[in-house]
């Protein structure tokens, strides 16, 4: 018997119907311009496809998860958390997760968009894995199941799963509504996927292989490494990786900068980062994608801002990937905030998958 | 216009065009591994028989093939030549694009054209087991067939990567009663070695090639074969730029293009041999010979031309080529038959020496190709011989922009039929265009591990 968290918050997505971009604060302002809750309608057009009979819901009184795994036809299920009368908030999602983990579910599904994704997480973290059933206005974390379908295809393999990395996004909301896409690597959850067939059964995504292509990868970066260069490196595991193999320690959710083999700055932002490039020396930037869009350069409150790779240079950025990550984002993106920028992007960049292998991959921008 | 240009078995090449003979400047000797002094006959002996050691070493301009092989050899030779005229229509290219089609032997491919001659030699010299390696299948199924026919034992190493992707190769080698084992192996030391450094490695030619060369040293009774890169593989191949001149000319023509994708460089050896005996010698000064590499292995456009070994482990004597260092594990493309770390010396030399020169493609682009060649011309042509067909489509629509009517011929060196799963794969876009990233590589090379 398969135990699943799930949990809806059901006013997401609300200001997109309405031309808000996101949610959080405006959900009167929303309602007043007459937008609808559909949260509940997409968690119930992906429930509908679930006939498997060995699961068990725990799930959240009302519109926070009982209501539409009634309408979905699914009866097999306990509360575990009563959602308030009236509004709900980000504090009930965590509320109701941490309930879900004393319940030792296998899996939490949630149903929400970015900002629910973070709110699962804070309470989750990487202990277990997540799925999204997208309904928000923004969905750029790798959460969330590619259609409704899939999310059946899941749960119904709940005790056999594979996990994979995915990375969990913070928007900045304010800067969002004003059309600025300020994009910073907010954890990294562990995501429920499916084994993914292909003809010769190799394509199987497995933990070890992951481990095993960061760890070439970072055999081929340390390897090519320059002296009296200084070296940018970006969030996320693979970077970590490898700083790692350097010896160091790596912000996992920041950036460092690395020169000589010595760690110069930890967890540095734009001015530290324009402080160390304030000298002759050669300098990299070495990035990994990040989200499900995979984004490689996001503007606003990312660090390493279009003035920083103004100064390392574009053609002095190492991308790297693991064929993994690579498979899940066939295009990658780029968006610094500065247009001009942008634009002299080639259309296709390399990136580093393994020891001295790359691949060609087409930016969109 | 004639669509097949065929040659009468009488006038099938009697012998095989040493281009040693008309190289500008001698090739640079190979030198022993442990001595680094070059080798003699001798060095070599423990795993070939003399007359193959011979043919490796011969100044002789024409080589006779011995009238035994020349009869095996008449089962698909001479190979038609066709002129890919619907090709030319869709491309609406006023170049004419000639192309040999090597898919018309047993295995399939221009393979047995040197597994025949090598099996022929072993048995006469009396021994009773082959080891060899295969990447793609094509050169193990090739020599199953070869030893097949003069009662010799075969013991083949194939890469990993291959073996799963491409299991009915296996299946022919067993049919032609060879034995057929995944590299690498627990068989061998070097085996060994690997596995333990990375059970879950895809394998590699360069892995593959140093265990047949430990199985045949370690066993009396056994000789290794290669089937490409080596002097006397690439002499075998030249039958094939014979028959395709003879067949030129039989239709008043001269190629200005030659084209044939390279993995150790043996089938472009081939059809481009006794052109660039032309050319070497002035006769005809301006053919362009091009081979074609995929960009994740891109041994003569992004390595280095110096001496490297021939396999992982270091067994094989150094030879003088381009090589991307012989470590070099390249990613698991669909033409298994191109990743190979070095190349051909004589290749080699001669694109250094810039009598040849060499270009570079992505996976999903040539497969684009190969799926252009088989709705025109209708042959699935392997994914190796779908580099050539990419960069001969390549120069008919530069002449389209030029308006200049090229000849060009390609070598169309076998079959695509066991390799549909990498049909498959296109199809369902999931070719992953690999890369080798040179720049970065170039860039830290003096800190790399000096290639001795
Ligand atoms: C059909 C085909 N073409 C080409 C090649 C590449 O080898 P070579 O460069 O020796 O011709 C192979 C090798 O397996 C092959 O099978």
């Amino acid at each position: 018997m398969h135990r699943i968290g799930f949990v809806v918050n059901p006013v997401a997505g609300l200001g997109g119907t309405v031309g808000l971009k996101g949610t959080d604060g405006v959900i009167t302002e929303a309602l007043r311009r007459g937008a609808v809750p559909s949260a509940n309608e997409r968690a119930i057009s992906a429930l509908k496809y679930i006939h498997g009979n060995d699961i068990t819901f725990l799930t959240c009184s009302g519109l926070m998860g009982e209501t539409a795994l009634q309408k979905a036809g699914i009866f097999c299920f306990s509360i575990v958390y009563n959602s308030p009368v009236g509004s709900t908030t980000a504090d009930d999602t965590r509320r109701a997760c941490r309930l879900f983990l004393d319940e030792h579910v296998d899996l939490v599904l949630f149903c929400g968009g970015d900002g629910t994704a973070r709110d699962v997480y804070d309470t989750v973290g990487s202990k277990v894995p997540m799925l999204g059933i997208p309904a928000g206005v923004k969905m750029y974390s790798a959460v969330f199941a590619i259609d409704p379908k899939s999310v059946a295809a899941v749960l119904e393999n709940a005790g056999s799963l594979m996990t994979r990395e995915a990375e969990i996004l913070d928007i900045d909301e304010q800067s969002y509504r004003k059309g600025i896409l300020s994009t910073r690597l907010y954890g990294i959850a562990r995501v429920a996927a499916l084994e993914e067939y292909v003809q010769t059964a190799k394509h199987v995504i497995e933990e070890k292989d992951e481990e095993r292509a960061k760890n070439e990868i970072a055999n081929f970066i340390t390897e090519v490494m320059l002296p009296d260069t200084t070296y940018i490196i970006g969030a996320g595991t693979t970077t970590e990786s490898i700083v790692h193999k350097l010896g160091l320690r790596k912000t996992l959710l920041g950036v460092d900068v690395v020169r000589n083999r010595l760690l110069l700055v930890n967890d540095a932002d734009e001015r530290a980062l324009l402080a160390t490039l304030n000298n002759d020396a050669d300098s990299r930037i070495i990035v990994s994608p990040i989200g499900a869009q995979g984004f490689i350069f996001g503007r606003g409150t990312q660090q390493i801002s279009a003035e920083v790779i103004r100064k390392v240079g574009l053609s002095n950025i190492i991308i790297v990937a693991t064929p993994a990550k690579c498979a899940d984002t066939p295009l990658l993106y780029v968006d610094t905030g500065d247009p001009e920028l942008d634009a002299q992007f080639p259309d296709s960049v390399q990136v580093i998958t393994g020891y001295r292998i790359a691949q060609r991959k087409k930016i969109s921008k | 216009m004639q669509t097949k240009i065929l040659l009468d078995e009488e006038e099938m090449p009697k012998r095989w065009y040493n281009v040693l003979a008309d190289l500008l400047s001698p090739l640079d000797p190979p030198l022993h591994p442990a001595t680094q002094k070059p080798v003699g006959p001798e060095d070599l002996s423990a795993i070939f028989p003399m007359e193959l050691i011979r043919q490796e070493m011969s100044p002789d301009r024409y080589i006779d093939i011995p009238a035994e092989v020349l009869e095996v050899l008449s089962l698909w030779r001479p190979s038609p030549l066709y002129r890919a005229k619907r090709l030319e229509r869709h491309l609406k290219t006023p170049a004419k694009i000639y192309y040999k089609w090597e898919g018309v032997s047993p295995a399939g491919s221009h393979k047995p054209n040197t597994s025949v001659p090598q099996a022929y030699y072993n048995m006469k010299a009396g021994v009773e087991r082959i080891a060899t390696e295969t990447g793609a299948g094509q050169w193990g199924s090739a020599l199953a067939f070869a030893t097949m026919l003069y009662d010799l034992q075969c013991t083949i190493y194939m890469v990993r990567s291959s073996y799963t992707q491409k299991p009915y190769r296996k299946s022919m080698m067993q049919v032609w009663g060879a034995e057929c084992i995944p590299s690498p192996s627990t068989k061998t030391k070097s085996g060994q070695v690997v596995l333990a450094k990375d059970p879950e490695t895809p394998g590699s030619l360069g892995i593959a090639i140093s265990e047949a060369v430990e199985d045949a040293a370690t066993h009396k009774d056994t000789n290794y074969a290669l089937g490409s890169v080596l002097n006397h593989v690439c002499l075998h191949q030249t039958v094939i730029g014979q028959e395709c001149r003879e067949q030129l000319a039989k239709v008043d023509e001269y190629p200005d293009v030659v084209i044939g994708c390279v993995g150790g460089g043996s089938n472009f050896a081939g059809i481009s041999f006794p052109f660039a005996g032309d050319k070497m010698s002035g006769k005809h000064k301006d053919v362009d010979l091009i081979g074609v590499e995929p960009a994740s292995c891109p041994t003569l456009t992004k390595g280095l031309y110096a001496y490297d070994f021939g396999d992982v482990a270091g067994l094989t004597p150094l030879l003088k080529m381009f090589t991307l260092g012989h470590d070099f594990v390249p990613p698991s493309i669909h033409a298994g038959g191109l990743r190979y770390h070095g190349d051909s010396p004589i290749v080699s030399k001669l694109v250094h020496e810039g009598v040849m020169r060499a270009v570079a493609y992505h996976q999903s682009e040539v497969f684009e190709a190969a799926q252009t060649f088989a709705r025109t011309e209708g042959i699935i042509v392997a994914p190796e011989t779908s580099h050539a067909v990419k960069a001969a489509i390549d120069q008919a629509l530069e002449c389209r922009k030029t308006g200049e009517a090229k000849t060009i011929l390609f070598n169309c060196s076998g079959h695509g039929n066991f390799d549909m799963t990498a049909y498959d794969a296109f199809y369902a876009k999931k070719l992953v265009d690999y890369e080798y990233p040179a720049e970065l590589i170039k860039q830290s090379l003096a800190r790399l591990p000096k290639i001795p």
